[in-house]
């Protein structure tokens, strides 16, 4: 009997010391927490891919987005054919291209191949505000040209922004009158092809009116004909 | 003011019912600008707590949030259940409004700086708070949601237990100053800190102890914040609340802070008490209760962001089997302590200071052990790993 009175007396005066001892020890543990440093990184305002202070002290990933990453879309007109086989592949027609006459170079695409290219766009369009990030775009792309960054952000205040336009205005004007032009030389040649050929077959026929008149009777076969 | 007012040809009655309104308005807006920003000061203090940065956007440092947390509960619809009962579902953030705002009335701002010094002051503060008790009950039982009503039941077992600690643990106070009035309360009191009645001697160490912790209690905070512990009753006695009516709970929870605050300065810490060369400047004493009481405010947040919550059966044990003895104690030792005081009065002379000395002691050892927690904190947080 005695014995449990001094046990819950013992625990009694334990559970008092504790509480302070306790509630002492985790005060000065929030305490030194208040004077450290926050380790947030204040991200859209603290740009975390140049800032070398966030890089060095974070002790998390900073390094954005994987490599496979399928982000917004960019396309090197450089390198792009106009074929349109990305236009095509779009399940949700979110991107749209115009395609005009250029000259004809050899480009080299991503995985080395030479490609030729005889057209050039005009307008390439992409609505980001449509697309759904699905990739098909870049499968049939032959030389590589549209491909998904790592990039994710790109809010804006309104759906227009989102539009992303990969042919200026400057250079789609210079693109438009080198196409003219180049039609219109294609349209001279093209003529001039013509007139040859006219010429050539007016030539033929006369050779062929000539050797008619020596042969009398295949022209009469001719007039039956008719 | 009074007087010329009077000579004017004003009826006295006129004059007096002014002055009152403008006082109550004073004391009103200053609670609702103070518990607004106690809001924004206490994530501030639990977000670098936890190693975050806290509200930071609207206005200065995030200085304005509560504003904007104000405006976006006005703009909620005012919903009230299906069955519950309307008229006690409708009074109750009042009532406990009421019972957080009454207490201005004899909370004192500085050395003599005071709305109305009632000679029961200490008194009618305990009582007046129990109306808080009245209206979380109404709460829980006319939302007609057992999590309510649960919050409300514990709520009322809580702030009705703990009523008895903190009455006794201020009872040594009154004991020493022979005067239930605020300013009676302070003036008994010196500037120094081994003048107050917190180091006065052991017991009434141990008596403002138990006051404080007792304080918590009643004020629904963290480690007792039983009523709305949110992991067990989704939101306890305010869960049906949405719109003004939440707001105003949280309004009367945060200027509760204030009030706790005040209450714990103005009684053990000296008060506004300033030294005697220093006493023409009456506005100091006001920033020197200020101070105090935000200090303390400071300290509640503190252990809010530190202890974990206690298990009702704990929160009871803690109160009648802890407290309360410990409360008889330092009630019993302080008469004692009166007793012998009494005949030799050198005694008060040595204590105060033995005490004060051994609390700045147990502050040193406290800020040895924040200083390695720093670094071992700054070690794991801050560095690669």
């Amino acid at each position: 009997m005695s014995e449990i009175t001094t046990q819950s007396k013992d625990r009694y005066f334990n559970n008092l010391v504790n509480g302070v001892k306790t509630v002492f020890e985790g005060m000065s543990i929030t305490l030194a927490s208040f004077f450290t440093r926050p380790v947030t990184v204040q991200y859209p305002e603290a740009d975390i891919s140049t800032d070398q202070t966030i890089q060095d002290n974070y002790k998390g990933p900073l390094s954005g987005m994987p490599p496979n990453y399928r982000g917004i879309l960019n396309v090197d007109m450089s390198i792009c054919t106009a074929c349109t086989l990305c236009m095509k592949a779009c399940p949700i027609d979110c991107i749209y291209l115009e395609t005009v006459k250029c000259e004809k170079v050899t480009v080299i695409g991503k995985d080395g191949n030479e490609e030729n290219k005889v057209r050039t766009c005009s307008i390439f369009k992409i609505d980001i505000g449509k697309c759904m990030f699905c990739g098909l775009c870049t499968i049939p792309c032959k030389p590589g040209s549209i491909y998904h960054t790592n990039r994710f952000e790109m809010n804006t205040q309104s759906l227009d922004k989102l539009v992303l336009s990969f042919v200026d205005d400057d250079s789609r004007q210079q693109i438009l009158l080198k196409g003219m032009e180049l039609d219109a030389i294609a349209e001279a040649k093209k003529k001039e092809k013509q007139a040859l050929a006219d010429k050539k077959a007016a030539e033929e026929q006369a050779v062929s009116k000539k050797t008619d008149k020596e042969k009398e009777p295949s022209t009469t076969d001719d007039k039956d004909n008719q | 003011m009074e007087a010329f007012a009077v000579s004017l040809g004003v009826h006295i009655y006129l004059v007096k019912a002014i002055i009152m309104f403008i006082i109550a308005a004073l004391s009103v807006t200053f609670m609702a600008v103070i518990s607004g920003l106690t809001t924004w000061f206490e994530r501030r203090i639990a977000g670098r707590m936890q190693s975050r940065i806290g509200p930071n956007r609207v206005g200065p440092q995030g200085l304005l949030q509560f504003v904007a947390d104000a405006v976006k509960l006005f703009m909620k619809e005012d919903l009230i259940p299906k069955g519950a009962d309307r008229l006690l579902f409708k009074m109750s953030p009042y009532l406990c409004m009421i019972g957080v705002f009454a207490p201005f009335v004899v909370l004192p701002w500085g050395m003599g700086i005071i709305a109305a010094d009632l000679n029961v002051g200490v008194l009618y503060l305990i009582s007046i708070t129990a109306l808080v008790v009245v209206g979380t009950l109404m709460a829980g039982w006319g939302s007609n949601n057992k999590w309510s009503l649960l919050g409300g039941m514990r709520s009322a077992a809580q702030i009705v237990s703990y009523e008895i600690p903190v009455a006794m643990g201020l009872l040594p106070s009154i004991l020493f100053a022979g005067s239930l009035s605020m300013i009676g309360l302070m003036n008994a009191q010196g500037w120094a800190p081994w003048q107050w009645s917190a180091f006065q001697n052991p017991f009434t160490m141990i008596a403002f102890l138990i006051f404080f912790t007792g304080s918590l209690a009643e004020g629904n905070r963290v480690p007792f914040d039983l009523p709305e512990a949110e992991s067990e009753l989704v939101s306890g006695f305010n869960t049906e609340y949405s719109g003004f009516r939440f707001a105003v709970y949280f309004l009367a929870e945060w200027a509760n802070l204030y009030v706790i605050g005040a209450l714990t300065t103005a009684v053990f810490l000296g008060g506004g008490n300033l030294p005697e060369a220093l006493q023409p400047y009456w506005y100091l004493s006001i920033f020197l209760f200020l101070l105090k009481t935000f200090f303390i405010m400071f300290v509640i947040i503190w252990l809010r962001w530190t202890l974990p919550r206690f298990r009702i059966d704990q929160l009871m044990d803690l109160s009648w089997k802890y407290l309360l003895p410990l409360s008889f104690i330092a009630f019993f030792g302080q008469a004692v302590y009166m007793l012998i005081d009494h005949q030799f009065p050198v005694i008060d002379m040595v204590t105060g200071p033995i005490m004060f000395l051994i609390f700045l002691l147990v502050l040193l050892k406290f800020f040895y052990r924040v200083a390695i927690n720093f670094r071992e904190q700054n070690k794991t947080v801050n560095t690669r790993a």
